[in-house]
């Protein structure tokens, strides 16, 4: 069976004013299965919605690439050459973090559809709303209604829906989710999410969510990778990362998240994250880490524990390399 | 329509204004300035008559009452339409304006013709190229367009011509126009020959265009390749570029649909901008090069005779212009941007 | 493409307004403003010295010696090298001496606009009320209409000559330079130390003023240098319609003026003042484009077509 998306080694980075690059993503390896709900969280800043971007093909002109990343086998990222013929929108979409932006403000919603669809299937604009009328129902918007019109008329639920609803008639079958609930209103995240995993059943697809939420990432994700400055520290199934974190930065995570019903005391992470021009040697989450120890000063490698990877120096002795 | 009634008023009110602004500069200038303002209003005039002709300017211009009363009874009349006739053409000013407006009119739309289809699309294959030979290239020769005085381009076209046989001067060909019948109605000379039917005219009255029009276009092609350059690689960075891009759509379908219509309301503005600075470009170029007749040989005209009159009409014509092009490009912006709304 | 592979610290002044800083060795690197920057440097030095420097310098300030009227209309030669005029007299001797009456009237003009303009933003910022209604429709009057046609206007009322040309401009110009600085005047106007030394009874129009100069100077002056340019074709534009020099005078769309008249004859006349209204003109703008440029680093970043 191929593997939705794979990644090795990938690293990627950008270029200043002063052409002096980056390094934004320094060096990931993960795997994605088809059909399976794969998570990246981390803190803002840390890289993940950089990966995203780079499984997306929209890497901005600065960017700089090494390493390899394989989507359904086609090498897409080899090196610094990034080659998404093919791709884009067919086999990958993308649900934005921000719908007020990222829709075109000059078209109306069935126009953007019928764009999207004949450009990737070349249907005219009378097929085209049929399908998209289609799509915008599935993502319960009314379809007559919501076609005509412009997206500043639509509330910031509604944009987010119609997204959805453009980034799934392209019919890829990986959707890559950035943040999907971060422009909403709290009440309205737990309704996104539910018709994202809806969807995701009825449609065959495969998930990749970018969040910084690590218990919405624990409960709906089958897979989990964190992310910090760049590097993954852990990777594991979704249910048992918040209840038994490997990781000493996915614990502090764990603990800095209020629990309903629980009474305790939340603990926030001491220090910053590491600047991506800043120097790191050894583990790159040491400085902050109440854990660490004289082995640390070394960076770790990725060990496979029973439950999954994990890079840190304390799983050294019951683990394989 | 995206317009208010709202928007209408508050324009015509600014005209208004604007044109009293002109009217009070135009007679603070005549009578702050050394010299008597009523030899001046009248022309400067010699000979038997010229006491009496003095005299009348001195009435109309009501150098005989308190300065505000002067001020308020100028504007009025103004607004009559009565600043009198013209010294140099003996017919009431407004009149010899409009007709001429009409010819540097077309001249003008003639030149945005070629210029913008032209400066926008070198822009954009610019910007495509960006940091290419063929971008520099462009850039390079968008900056020298844009510096390059556009009576030195007319006279340098004006001189090929001659050297090669034709003749540029003026709009037509008086003979060509009598023998074939050609009677102008609109002013718009292209226009009126092809409701005519009238071919051979139209041939000749366009190839005495062209050139005069092309030394025009030089100025907003070099604006508009830089411009246009600039605005689409801005464009191109946008979030629903980026998202347009991820769910597959095509690349000639981003750069010449998506990404055009969005830098069209910032391309309408400036083109506005350059069009009314053209305006004076082509009065400029017009007549002292080519022999055309339009507002720029009334300029003359109004110089060599020392008709006032004449001037005040002039600059009262070319503010509304501007104030037209402006309230023009407002609205084509609003149809295009949905969002805005005047 | 050859990028620094390494992660080294941010270069300090990649975002700042840094305008000022590493003046040569940024500016210096850009070809763009080397071009400007060496035609800018000719020009001034040329309107400094040029009485001194052109073969034939009565003539070139407009004077016609009797035996003018042998060599009329002489294409150029070694004894001329860009021919001679209408009248006889040597073409390079006046056009170079064009230079500095071209300075004269771009210096005159901008430093003048600017002075009334950023008084009158100010003012109008710190006086509201009246005041500030009456600027503002003074400004967007005035920011409507072209220079060359209130040249028309004063040029009947005044009559020709320097003045002229130098009012017509100045009227329209002033407006740009007072709505910049108005805007930004207003926002500082706002500013709690503003109100606080109103109310402790100093004088908030120093604060202010001070304030204002200190940020708006600089955009300011990069928008007057590449408005220089503009200035010389709008005043070349007053002179070759004959609203402002009178003939004979060592200026630029004068002497396109004249040669028009015998454009056939002798192409030279009028062919050589606009190539030199070109490059001047030129030269102005890569500078200003370069300055521009600087303030805005997005500008810089490295871009490709990137789909």
């Amino acid at each position: 069976m191929v593997l939705a998306v794979r990644a090795r080694n990938l690293r990627v980075g950008y270029v200043d004013e002063d052409e002096n690059i980056l390094w934004a993503v320094k060096g990931v390896s993960f795997e994605v299965n088809q059909g399976e709900v794969f998570c990246l969280v981390g803190e803002s800043g840390c890289g993940k919605s950089t990966i995203g971007n780079t499984i997306i093909g929209i890497l901005p002109p600065y960017a700089v690439t090494d390493g390899e990343l394989h989507v359904f086998g086609k090498p897409v990222v080899r090196g610094n050459h990034r080659d998404y013929s093919g791709i884009r929108g067919r086999i990958v979409s993308y649900v934005p973090q921000n719908p007020g932006t990222s829709l075109n403000p000059y078209q109306t919603i069935g126009t953007q559809l019928y764009y999207v669809l004949n450009s990737v299937y070349g249907w005219d604009k009378k097929k085209s709303l049929e399908v998209a009328k289609k799509y915008l129902s599935l993502v319960e918007l009314d379809p007559e209604e919501t076609v005509d019109r412009y997206p500043h008329e639509l509330s910031g639920g509604m944009q987010q829906r119609a997204a959805i609803a453009i980034a799934l008639s392209t019919g890829a079958k990986i959707v890559v989710a950035d943040e999907p609930t971060s422009a909403l209103d709290a009440h309205l995240r737990l309704q996104l999410i539910k018709l994202l995993m809806k969807l995701k059943e009825s449609e065959s697809l495969t998930l990749v969510m970018i969040t910084h939420d690590l218990v919405a990432a624990g409960k709906i994700c089958d897979s989990v990778a964190v992310v910090y400055a760049g590097e993954i520290l852990e990777k594991c199934s979704g249910s048992n990362v918040i209840v038994e974190p490997l990781h000493p930065y996915t614990q502090m995570l764990a603990d800095a998240v209020p629990l309903l019903g629980f009474k305790r005391r939340l603990k926030s992470i001491p220090g910053e994250p590491p600047r991506p021009d800043e120097e790191v040697t050894g583990c790159v989450f040491a400085p902050r880490c109440h854990l660490a120890f004289e082995k640390c000063v070394e960076p770790p490698p990725h060990f496979k524990v029973y439950k999954g990877e994990v890079a840190c120096w304390r799983y050294a002795g019951n683990a394989k390399q | 329509m995206p317009l208010s009634l709202n928007y209408l008023t508050k324009r015509i009110v600014w005209i208004f204004l604007v044109i009293i602004g002109v009217v009070v500069f135009s007679y603070t200038a005549i009578i702050i300035s050394p010299g008597d303002p009523a030899v001046k209003w009248a022309g400067n005039p010699r000979g038997p008559n010229a006491s009496l002709a003095i005299e009348l300017a001195r009435k109309e211009l009501g150098l005989d009452k308190p300065p505000l009363i002067q001020v308020l009874k100028f504007v009025a009349d103004v607004f009559t339409g009565n600043i009198g006739l013209s010294i140099a053409y003996k017919i009431p000013v407004f009149e010899v304006i409009l007709r001429r407006l009409v010819a540097t009119l077309e001249l003008l739309l003639i030149s945005y013709l070629i210029a913008i289809p032209l400066g926008v699309f070198l822009g954009i294959e610019s910007a495509l190229h960006r940091n290419g030979k063929l971008d520099t290239f462009l850039q390079s020769l968008g900056t020298v367009l844009a510096n390059t005085p556009t009576f030195w381009v007319g006279a340098w076209l004006f001189l090929t011509l001659i050297l090669l046989g034709a003749y540029p001067y003026g709009r037509v060909d008086p003979k060509i126009a009598t023998a074939t019948g050609f009677h102008p109605i609109t002013g718009f000379y292209l226009i009126d020959a092809l409701v005519e039917g009238n071919l051979i005219v139209f041939v000749n009255i366009l190839s005495k265009i062209i050139s005069p029009a092309i030394a025009i276009a030089i100025y907003p092609i070099g604006v508009l390749v830089r411009l246009t350059r600039a605005l689409v690689s801005d464009a191109l960075l946008e979030d629903y570029i980026r998202a347009s891009v991820a769910w597959g759509v095509s690349r000639s379908v981003i750069i010449w649909r998506y990404a055009l219509k969005a830098i069209t309301p910032g391309l309408v503005q400036v083109i506005g901008l350059a069009f009314s600075y053209s305006l004076v470009d082509a009065m400029a170029v017009e007549y002292v090069v080519f022999g055309r007749e339009g507002l720029g040989s009334l300029l003359i005209d109004s110089l060599n005779y020392g008709d006032f009159r004449l001037a005040v009409g002039l600059i009262i014509i070319v503010a509304v212009f501007y104030l037209l092009v402006n309230t023009l490009t407002d609205i084509i912006q609003a149809l295009i941007d949905p969002k805005v709304r005047l | 493409m050859s990028a620094v592979i390494s992660d080294s610290r941010k270069s300090p002044n990649s975002s700042v307004k840094g305008l000022y800083q590493n003046l040569t060795r940024r500016y210096l690197r850009r070809t763009k403003f080397k071009i400007g920057l060496v035609i800018t440097l000719v020009v001034l030095v040329l309107a400094l010295v040029s009485p001194w420097v052109v073969p034939y310098p009565d003539e070139g300030a407009g004077y016609v010696p009797p035996e003018a009227s042998q060599r009329e209309k002489e294409p150029p030669s070694l004894r001329f090298f860009f021919g001679t005029d209408t009248r006889g007299r040597d073409l390079f001797s006046r056009v170079i001496m064009g230079v500095r009456s071209a300075v004269i009237q771009i210096t005159t003009v901008i430093s003048l606009s600017l002075l009334i303009g950023l008084l009158a933003g100010v003012l109008a910022a710190y006086f509201k009320g009246v005041v500030e209604i009456i600027l503002n429709y003074l400004v967007e009057l005035f920011i409507s209409i072209p220079a060359v046609i209130i040249a028309l206007v004063l040029r009947l009322a005044l009559g020709p000559g320097l003045m002229t040309v130098i009012a017509s401009l100045v009227t329209t110009w002033w407006s740009w330079y007072a709505r910049i600085t108005y805007v930004y005047a207003r926002s500082v106007m706002e500013m709690d130390y503003v109100t606080l030394a109103r109310l402790s009874g100093l004088s908030p129009l120093k604060i202010m003023t001070r304030h204002v100069m200190r940020n708006v100077l600089t955009p300011v002056l990069v928008q007057a240098v590449t408005d220089m340019g503009s200035v010389l074709l709008e005043a070349s534009t007053i002179n070759f319609l004959g609203l402002g020099l009178p003939l004979n005078s060592p200026e630029w769309g004068v002497i396109m003026l004249e040669g028009l008249s015998v454009l056939e004859i002798a192409p030279w006349i009028s062919a050589y003042p606009g190539f030199f209204l070109l490059v001047t003109a030129l030269g102005f703008s890569l500078v200003g484009d370069t300055l521009r440029e600087e303030i805005d680093p997005r500008l810089r970043r490295r871009w490709r077509l990137w789909f």
